[in-house]
């Protein structure tokens, strides 16, 4: 819909561009002899368009995460009535049951079935080094995996190098002799995240020094933890999360059995069937199955919340705009009356006057909304912390990247230009109507 | 209803003129006529008030007689549209200013040139026109200096050849000589007949100045909204 | 004073502009007076207050809380032990019941988010005065104290009532049909049946409505008896082939505890922690400050960007609206401003005249930006709906009026310096100018 717009938008000034008499250059010579007026006015532009790219980068970051996790091979297979991991519980006789339906595809090698089970649980972590007036304490996402090569071939999950999964046993050995520490699997995001925690000397001797890496450490649930490997995994909610033995995590945190079966059908088609069958039609263990792209994707509604709050914070500021640069043309054509009582005595139609002055305020309208655009874009890349939520409740803590692209260009291109023309409007009909006799007077 | 052309360029029939100043009615020209035949040089003088200017307007098409017929050429202007006039002025009409009325970030070239980029003329034609009004009134040389870097006269020189550059079947002038001094004074007059005589060019004069006005070949005074012919 | 006369007349000179330009002000103020309204209150609820605090008692470890129903007596107790342990003064307990008045159908109009608890927390008169748990319910009108109270009482009495919100009874109200909105409190007395979901799924209670918040707190929150609650899940195996309910062991979500002080916090904090009785599942004890910090840390980049570029950013924007508009107006009265010099004006009260000017505008505008906001958020929409967790509503301080006629002052004044300055220096000889 926004391309719609925009092509509509850049249509109409190539249409007035076109039918335009009044020599550009005229308009062009006025901004440049006026400039400290021409720049006040499209700086106002420069600042609303630069905010509304970087709120919409940010949104849109959230979007791309939501819509990005999850693949549309697998089935996320929760309790029944649990619309949310959190709240989910399944018995591992119910698992078995279903891991063994003909639809679930096999491993090619070992000839087990494709399916994970998993533990998917928000813990509590006081903060290390907290300042006493912030915040004592963050939730982190942590899985806990029963199998993880089967889980990372399920997922489509990779590491990037250097990095390796934990072992079979979940823990180890720490070389100061004190209890095993539980090995763990990180995404990037939390590995960022958890990174603030390191001391001084502990950041001034790290190899990566925007993340945790293999070998680090940290505390949560009073055991120490520690990384074995770092899942390649931006772009999506799983970059936010912890993954390690779920028989070591459950017990710790109180949890006993699953949360979550996670089953990879042969393909998108093969997926949907499945779940189908689970849903209406499979007698022996009541689910709730869902496609797992489809389930994460649900959880854009927060981030539809926040676009809301910030489509309507921009309009307002938008007519802020408009204010200002209403009062520009306004002045500009009080400036010029003899001109346009000229032009009008020459010959030159009242419609003519009209397109003039209103492509006068969208040229300011454009210079200062494209140089908005690329202040705005500064902020593409840029992580944020952020809360995608469903419906009913069950908040992830994600990390995610602002992403500035083509979509939100057009959005700034199309509001300064919507700006542009309405502030310009007014002031082009007062011009137009003026009578080329009263102006030269 | 088509009037007898008589070889005047110029028909005024009957024409009345009032505007209205609150719930006043003021008349300012009452049943006017007057013929200028083609080729000559006029000057219509009066007090201020007097309705010379209101009549110079409604012969270069720039207002509409609240009674009677303005005939320029084959064209009934009293009777046409808005739109209708603007598209005939441009062909028919010259105008030369008192404050001269050029567009101060526009060369002198681009003065000229604006009335033609209505014509749909290539840029071609348009540089030799504009080229040509501005060799004959003498500032071929200074075609990219802004109003800003031109002395008085030099202005209302490119009005003047802003106002033959489209080759008009009339040209009229309000007042040219006021903002300038006696010498500067002298020589646009003398390019305004010098003009008249190549170019063969009909010209209006409002002045109230009677040097500027002696060099016409008639002069009409208007007094009370009605004309007055003085002879030379 | 004759140069406030001045300054008058100059607004009026061109009413277009001054109008446009006071528009423009009041808009980006309007905005910045909602974002600083929602930031004040997150502060606020975030600080830390030195007295009359409130904790809250959670599983140590994981979300959603879950503790055992034993866990509720010694934790209001503070887990005082031995002598000179302190005790708090009052004490809560939730336990969340998540359900819907449509099983098939699960809306979000259908969905009924209810806690089961001691009635009289809710709200009683101890020592002649109103005593409350809950947040918000603190300062109600005489009216709607009353009616709390009488609510509370049908509670006690009624084992199987509850209290509902606003919001809730406006749902029922659409699914019943039959009742006009101003009858909503006629729905006092009907019977309603609540299916619970999630991990209550299985757990159906029957209710009779006996009240209702007051409007405008807890529109979305329902409140019953932890007697029934607690009584229908022991009963739960009896009719479910001798299971317990799977939340049976682990219903109590939250304990809120009221101290006198934070000394006293720090006491029954250590005393909570250190006892042994809690262990499976572990409990922390946070102030309640401190647990809505962790709760909007997500966001913390969120109201970071509100805080540093979103306001920072329509402030500018309205310095340059003004810088604007005040420079045009300069710009054209320099021949008049020639002639003031020249008639004796000192070049210090030229630009206290340009200045008073822009001055004006903007507090006046900026004043009653603030002014609308206030009014028309709080009364006419009844505060700001932005759903964030607990919170629903915002409403804006009255600060907020302070605020707005700062903001429009100081832009006005950083905005029209540079013209007001340019104005003082124009010489008395620009009055012979030919060209302006």
């Amino acid at each position: 819909m926004v391309w719609k717009l925009v092509a509509t938008a850049i249509a109409v000034v190539g249409a007035l561009l076109a039918i335009n008499r009044v020599p550009l250059k005229y308009t062009l010579r006025h901004l440049t002899v006026r400039w400290k007026t021409t720049l006040l006015t499209a700086l106002a532009f420069t600042l609303v368009i630069g905010v509304l790219v970087v709120m919409l980068a940010f949104v849109n970051g959230m979007r791309r995460m939501t819509e990005g996790t999850g693949l549309r091979e697998n089935v996320l297979v929760l309790s029944d009535g649990a619309t949310d991991e959190s709240f989910s519980n399944l018995n591992p006789g119910d698992m078995a049951e279903i891991e063994s339906l003909p639809e679930v595809q096999r491993d090619p090698a070992t000839g087990l079935p494709l399916a994970s089970r998993e533990t998917y649980l928000i813990v509590n972590q006081p903060l290390p080094n907290a300042p006493a007036k912030g915040p004592q304490r963050r939730f982190l996402q942590t899985r806990g995996i029963e199998q993880p090569l089967l889980a990372a071939k399920v997922h489509g999950v990779e590491l990037l190098p250097g990095g390796s999964w934990f072992s079979e046993a979940g823990v180890q050995e720490m070389p100061d002799g004190g209890p095993p520490a539980i090995q763990a699997v990180l995404g990037e995001g939390v590995a960022r995240e958890l990174a603030a925690d390191r001391t001084p000397e502990q950041r001034a001797a790290a190899r990566t020094p925007h993340r945790l890496d293999v070998g680090e450490t940290f505390r949560v649930g009073d055991r120490t933890w520690v990384v074995t490997g770092i899942m390649k995994s931006s772009g999506s909610t799983f970059g936010s999360e912890i993954w390690a033995k779920q028989s070591l995590i459950g017990p710790l945190f109180g949890k006993s059995g699953y949360t979550t079966l996670l089953l990879r059908a042969a393909d998108a088609d093969a997926a949907q069937k499945l779940k189908d069958f689970l849903t209406n039609d499979y007698a022996k263990v009541a689910v709730n199955a869902r496609i797992e792209r489809e389930h994460y994707a649900e959880m854009s509604e927060t981030s539809q919340q926040f676009a809301w709050a910030i489509g309507f914070v921009t309009v307002v500021m938008a007519v802020g705009g408009v204010f200002g640069v209403m009062n520009t043309m306004f002045a500009a054509i009080s400036q010029r009356i003899k001109d346009i009582g000229v032009l009008r005595l020459l010959g030159y139609a009242r419609w003519q006057i009209l397109v003039s002055f209103l492509l006068e305020s969208l040229v300011i309208a454009l210079i200062g909304g494209l140089l908005g655009c690329a202040l705005g874009s500064l902020a593409d890349g840029v992580t944020a912390s952020s809360v995608v939520t469903g419906h009913s409740g069950g908040g992830k803590f994600v990390v995610m990247e602002l992403e500035v692209d083509a979509w939100v260009w057009a959005v700034g291109i199309f509001l300064t230009l919507l700006m542009g023309g309405i502030g310009g409007l007014a002031p082009a009909l007062s011009a137009m109507r003026l009578r080329p006799l009263e102006a030269l007077r | 209803m088509a009037s007898e052309s008589n070889g005047a360029i110029v028909r005024v029939r009957g024409v009345h003129k009032f505007f209205r100043r609150g719930s006043e009615r003021v008349d300012v020209l009452q049943d006017l006529t007057l013929d200028v035949p083609e080729g000559q040089y006029l000057a219509l003088m009066g007090p201020s008030g007097s309705g010379k200017t209101t009549l110079l307007n409604l012969i270069a098409g720039l207002d509409r007689p609240s009674e009677g017929e303005v005939w320029v050429g084959d064209a009934l202007i009293s009777q046409m549209s808005e739109a209708q006039l603007a598209r005939w002025r441009t062909r028919n009409i010259g105008f030369i200013f008192q404050f001269y009325h050029l567009m101060p970030v526009l060369s002198a070239y681009e003065n000229v040139e604006l009335p033609l980029l209505l014509l749909g003329l290539s840029r071609a034609e348009r540089r030799r026109q504009v080229m040509t009004a501005l060799e004959l009134v003498g500032l071929a040389d200074r075609i990219h200096h802004r109003p800003g870097q031109l002395s008085g006269g030099q202005q209302q020189r490119v009005g003047i050849a802003r106002a033959i550059v489209t080759d008009p079947t009339l040209i009229v002038a309000d007042e040219p000589t006021g903002d300038l001094d006696a010498r500067s004074a002298d020589e646009i007059l003398k390019l305004l007949e010098e003009l008249r005589q190549s170019l063969r060019k009909t010209i209006l004069l409002v002045t109230h100045d009677p040097r500027a006005a002696e060099r016409a070949d008639r002069i009409l005074h208007l007094h009370k909204g009605q004309l007055v012919e003085r002879t030379q | 004073m004759k140069i406030l006369g001045l300054i008058l007349k100059n607004i009026r000179r061109n009413p277009l502009r001054s109008i446009l330009t006071a528009l423009g002000t009041m808009v980006l103020v309007f905005v910045v007076t909602m974002v600083w309204s929602v930031l004040w209150l997150l502060d606020m609820l975030t600080a830390e207050k030195q007295e009359n605090l409130k904790g809250i008692v959670t599983e140590r470890w994981s979300i959603p809380s879950r503790m055992p129903f034993s866990y509720a007596a010694p934790i209001s107790e503070g887990a005082a032990r031995q002598p000179g342990d302190v005790r708090p003064d009052d004490a809560m307990t939730w336990q969340f019941y998540p359900a819907a008045l449509n099983p098939k159908n699960l809306t979000r109009d259908s969905f009924i988010f209810a806690i089961a608890c001691d009635p009289d927390r809710l709200g009683r008169i101890e020592n002649g005065k109103f005593v409350t748990m809950m947040d918000g319910l603190e300062s109600l009108s005489p009216k709607d104290q009353a009616a709390l109270l009488e609510a509370v009482a049908r509670l006690k009495q009624k084992r199987q009532g509850i209290i509902l919100g606003y919001n809730h009874l406006a749902n029922i109200n659409r699914m019943i049909g039959d009742l006009r909105d101003a009858d909503i409190s006629k729905l006092i007395g009907k019977r309603i049946t609540l299916f619970g979901i999630g991990a209550y799924k299985g757990l159906d209670l029957e209710f009779e409505i006996v009240g209702i918040f007051p409007a405008g707190r807890y529109d979305n929150l329902g409140a019953f008896h932890r007697d029934y609650f607690n009584n229908a899940l022991d009963q739960y195996p009896q009719t479910h082939g001798g299971r317990k309910h799977p939340m049976a062991d682990r219903n109590l979500n939250l304990v809120w505890i009221k101290v006198p002080n934070l000394a006293a916090y720090n006491r029954v904090s250590g005393q909570i922690d250190q006892a042994p009785t809690f262990h499976d599942p572990a409990v922390k004890c946070e102030t309640a400050s401190s647990g809505m910090a962790a709760f909007l840390e997500p966001l913390r980049d969120l109201i970071w960007g509100a805080r540093y570029l979103l306001a920072p950013s329509c402030l500018i924007t309205l310095s340059l609206v003004i810088a604007n508009a005040i420079s045009i107006s300069v710009r054209e009265r320099r021949p008049e401003l020639a002639v003031m010099k020249v008639l004796g004006f000192r070049p210090g009260q030229i630009l206290w005249m340009v200045l008073g000017e822009s001055l004006l505008l903007g507090a006046g505008a900026g004043l009653a930006s603030a002014a609308l906001t206030y009014g028309v958020i709080n009364y006419y929409f009844d505060g700001l709906r932005f759903p964030i967790g607990f919170l629903d509503r915002f409403y804006i301080p009255l600060n907020a009026l302070w605020w707005g006629t700062a903001i429009g002052a100081v832009a006005a004044l950083v905005g029209s310096f540079v013209p007001a300055w340019t104005a003082r220096q124009v010489k008395p000889a620009e009055v012979f100018a030919k060209v302006a």
